[in-house]
This record gives C-alpha cells, sequence and structure tokens, in this order.
C-alpha cells in the first residue's frame, strides 16, 4: 500500500467558505448555528440550522448555475477550491486515473421537495424539467468530474451521517492500493429543505433553541444536550500519493492512514457500542497502527443523548485507561450536524489541528454528564497538543460506522 | 403591446443573465449557454409565460428568433392568434 497525501482542500460550510476561515472560527468557538430565517420557520418547532452563506450566481455560469441543487453547487464550490489549493496537482494527469468520490445523505433533497410542492401543495402537474438531473445524488460528483475532467470512477456514496466518511474511506484505498493517482473526495449535504427540516423534527432527534443565545444550541456530551441542528456545506479533498506530492512540491495538509468500516446490524437508528468499537478497530488494523498510536479523536458528537453515551462507550473499550487522556473534539457543537458532509468536515478540521498543534474546543459544554467521562476539552480550544495521530469518528443511522486514521502528514 | 421577442427576451435576460448586447434575434442558442438540454427548460418556461402548450412532434431551433417563431406558431394555431399581440414571426422551424 501506498502513503496517500492530502494536497487539496476546499470547504464551504456554517463556518465559512475556505480553511483559513473555518479553521479560525472553530479555533475560537464560534458558532454558525442561527435561528433560521425562512418563512416556512413558523412551521418548525425550533427553527434552528447552521447554514453557509454561497451563492450559485457568485461562482457559476447562469446555464450551469440552473442546473445545481444546492448539494451540487456546495460540492463544486469546495472541490474547484480543492483543486485550486492544490498546486495543480491535476497537471500531467493520466485522467482516467483519477476518480471522485463524493458522500451525501439526501442528495438534491431541496430540488425533490420543490417537485413534491408542485405536484401535491399546488395541485399542479408542471413538475420542472430538471428535477432529476439536480435531484439525483451522484449529481455532484458528475459535475466536479465534469469540471475537472475526471475520467476515472465517479462514486457516490450515501450511508447518511457517515457518507462522506465513507467516500474518503473509498478513494483512500484506490489511491494506496494503487489503482488511482489521484482522488477527488469529500461530501456535501443541503438537507434544509421544508419536507426534510419536518421529517426531522418528526423524529425527535433535533435540538430545542437556546432561549438566551441560539448559537449554543447544540451541547455534544453536556448533560443539558438537547439534540442536533442540521447543517449545510461540503468538503472535499484532493487525495494523491505521497511521493507523487513530494516529488512536484505541492503542499502538504496530512496524510490518510487507514479507514475502518462496520456495521451495528442492531437497529435502524439507536448507535451501539459494539458497532462503533468494530469501527475503531477496524480502522487501526488498516492503518497498521495500535490504539496507543492516536493521540486525538474528533467525535461524531451529534449532541444526542443516545450518540454521545454510546460513542463515549466506544473510545473507553478501545482505549481502555488511557481514554480519559485522549482530546476528544465535537465540532458539531459549531458547525451543526452536516449529515453526510459531516465526516468530510470534520476530517478537514481535524488536518488543520494537527497542523496547528492543538486540540478544537466540545463548545457549550456547560453541564458535565456523568455518563460521559473523557476530556472532550470543553468550550476552548487546546494549544500545544502536538498529535500526529487523529481518530475522525463517523456514526450513522443505518448503523453504518465509518472511521477515518489520519496522520498530520510529517 | 410587447412582442413574442421581448417577452422571451424577459426570460432569457432573467435566467441567463444575458446583456441586451447578446440578446439578438440571430443569436444561436448554444452561444448563449443553453444546449438541448438547457432548450427543454426555456420551452417549459415558455409554456408557463405564453400559455402554450407544447407540440410533442420533434422540432430543432437554433437561434432566439427560431424560438419565436415557434412560440407565434403554437400560439395561433392554439389561440386563433399569436400570444403577445405582436407581428407573427415567420416560422423557421426544422422538423428532426
Amino acid at each position: 500500500m501506498r502513503r496517500v497525501a492530502v494536497s487539496g482542500i476546499g470547504v464551504a460550510s456554517p463556518l465559512g467558505n475556505s480553511a483559513a476561515e473555518v479553521f479560525a472560527r472553530a479555533r475560537a468557538g464560534r458558532s454558525g448555528i442561527r435561528r433560521l430565517d425562512i418563512p416556512f420557520a413558523s412551521r418548525l418547532v425550533a427553527p434552528l440550522a447552521a447554514t453557509t452563506q454561497l451563492d450559485a450566481e457568485e461562482h457559476f455560469e447562469p446555464a450551469q448555475a440552473r442546473m445545481l441543487d444546492r448539494f451540487s453547487l456546495l460540492a463544486l464550490f469546495a472541490a474547484n477550491q480543492a483543486v485550486d489549493d492544490s498546486c495543480r496537482a491535476l497537471s500531467g494527469l493520466e485522467r482516467e486515473r483519477a476518480g471522485v468520490f463524493v458522500g451525501s445523505g439526501m442528495g438534491g433533497t431541496l430540488t425533490m421537495d420543490g417537485g413534491y410542492k408542485t405536484l401535491y401543495g399546488d395541485g399542479s402537474d408542471r413538475i420542472k424539467p430538471f428535477t432529476i438531473l439536480m435531484g439525483m445524488h451522484n449529481a455532484a460528483a458528475a459535475w466536479i468530474g465534469m469540471a475537472h475532467d475526471l475520467r476515472g470512477p465517479n462514486m457516490t456514496y450515501s450511508t447518511a451521517c457517515s457518507s462522506s466518511a465513507v467516500a474518503i474511506g473509498e478513494a483512500w484505498l484506490r489511491v494506496a492500493s494503487g489503482q488511482l493517482e489521484l482522488a477527488l473526495a469529500g461530501g456535501a449535504e443541503a438537507p434544509l429543505s421544508a419536507g426534510s427540516l419536518k421529517a426531522w423534527e418528526a423524529l425527535h432527534t433535533l435540538a430545542a433553541i437556546d432561549a438566551d443565545d441560539a448559537s449554543t444550541s447544540c451541547r455534544p456530551f453536556s448533560k443539558n444536550r438537547s439534540g442536533m441542528v442540521l447543517g449545510e456545506g461540503a468538503a472535499m479533498l484532493v487525495l494523491e500519493p505521497w511521493d507523487r506530492a513530494v516529488a512536484r512540491g505541492a503542499v502538504i495538509h496530512g496524510e490518510i492512514l487507514g479507514c475502518g468500516l462496520s456495521n451495528d446490524a442492531s437497529h435502524i437508528t439507536r448507535p451501539s457500542v459494539q458497532g462503533q468499537v468494530a469501527a475503531i478497530r477496524a480502522a487501526l488494523r488498516s492503518a497498521g497502527m495500535e490504539p496507543q498510536a492516536v493521540q486525538a479523536i474528533n467525535a461524531h458528537g451529534t449532541g444526542t443523548h443516545a450518540n454521545d453515551c454510546t460513542e463515549t462507550a466506544a473510545i473507553a473499550e478501545v482505549f481502555g485507561e488511557r481514554a480519559g487522556r485522549i482530546p476528544i473534539s465535537a465540532t458539531k457543537a459549531m458547525h451543526g450536524h452536516l449529515l453526510g458532509a459531516a465526516g468530510a468536515l470534520e476530517c478537514v478540521l481535524s488536518l488543520l489541528a494537527m497542523k496547528h498543534e492543538l486540540a478544537l474546543p466540545t463548545m457549550h459544554l456547560q453541564v458535565p454528564d456523568p455518563e460521559c467521562h473523557l476530556d472532550y476539552v470543553p468550550n476552548t480550544a487546546r494549544e500545544r497538543v502536538p498529535a500526529r495521530t487523529m481518530l475522525s469518528n463517523s456514526f450513522a443511522f443505518g448503523g453504518a460506522n465509518a472511521v477515518l486514521v489520519l496522520g498530520a502528514g510529517v | 403591446m410587447t412582442t413574442t421577442y421581448e417577452r422571451l427576451g424577459a426570460i432569457l435576460s432573467r435566467d441567463y443573465k444575458l446583456t441586451p448586447e447578446q440578446l439578438t434575434r440571430d443569436a444561436p442558442l448554444e452561444g448563449l449557454g443553453i444546449d438541448s438540454l438547457g432548450l427543454v427548460e426555456l420551452l417549459w418556461n415558455v409554456e408557463e409565460e405564453f400559455k402554450i402548450t407544447l407540440g410533442t412532434e420533434p422540432v430543432e431551433l437554433l437561434t432566439v428568433g427560431d424560438v419565436v417563431g415557434y412560440i407565434d406558431a403554437l400560439s395561433t394555431k392554439q389561440t386563433g392568434a399569436p400570444k403577445a399581440g405582436g407581428r407573427t414571426e415567420a416560422a423557421s422551424l426544422r422538423v428532426t
């Protein structure tokens, strides 16, 4: 297996639309969660979301912008930025050996929602002609492939909240094994349609609005948590063989060392300690590492009771008595839950945290929870944490677990 | 009274952000960023705007003027008069 470098990063997220901006906000503990300001908000119990400021027409020609669902827009913006950031990684590339790997849980749900409104809400049969091509889950990956002439595998993964961690893991495998010379990998999600918001609300997993400060409503690992907050955004990485990146003098942001997948095979929503433990161990095995090598973790950390307690127990089981000394960051408190894009954004944040030798804070951890007894880096970034190896956990409905092993790339 | 051309131009300006200089009768649709797929969507919007129903027969529309002619021909056929109330364009449709 070859070493795989991350040589380009692109993001469009509630914390900003560049790696530097996103990292600066995360380091400062600034939340991107707000009261949702849309007309439909009056029909929501708790109109909260983490939105991304990105306008299609500022970045794309009108003819193309008209064909992009928001999830494709976010993905394509992030992919273009990652390529720009990669110092010409595509130059001299055999295009058939370059692939695209995108994760998305809900695909073009805004477009589909619009179609349903027309059909059922308005009682009209006038569905827009682009509905299928905007709504399909693989639209984002297709646009990225077209934009950059990437002619190898063009793959879309939909494993709910672990989609983009799976996409990065699969891309890593293809590059590490020698099948591909380059992959653009990550995820995109734009789940803030009326139908999606109501459906999530109906599941009783969403946070209540903090009356004093809505931006603090997501509180992973805090006893007074009340649930997750939906977010939209995208993050994309350029992955290439380490030796190629070094040879062409690329700026290397870090390294993908491994990926472990598992399935709980037990319940459609309730997470399982056993399943999560299996994913973490599989990830370490794929990287050829022992648990002692892990120096920090980006938690799945959604801010639901089920997640926080299960994830804590899984980490405790894998790392034993050392678990309490590993800094664990739950950044969803700031950027919300980007569902299928969450793993990719958290992978980016983890790489940047290692680069800057710090642990990002778990914000809004106001009340310690006896069931969550580990070191979650509460409320303030911790400087001088020179981690060289991190895990990024993604655990999904359907029991689809994915854990990435990330290296500082030195 | 606005003409068919002006009403079509308003759709094109809105959806494709075209400048008055770009928008001429002779302008090829491809040159405006409207390929065959884009044309499907444009004609959907034309149906909305002009309250006409597209025929099922295949047509080849290459320029803005072609679309104007197509709209007028359909309007005449379906309502007895061009919808816009303006002059009727000579339909230059190429049936494929």
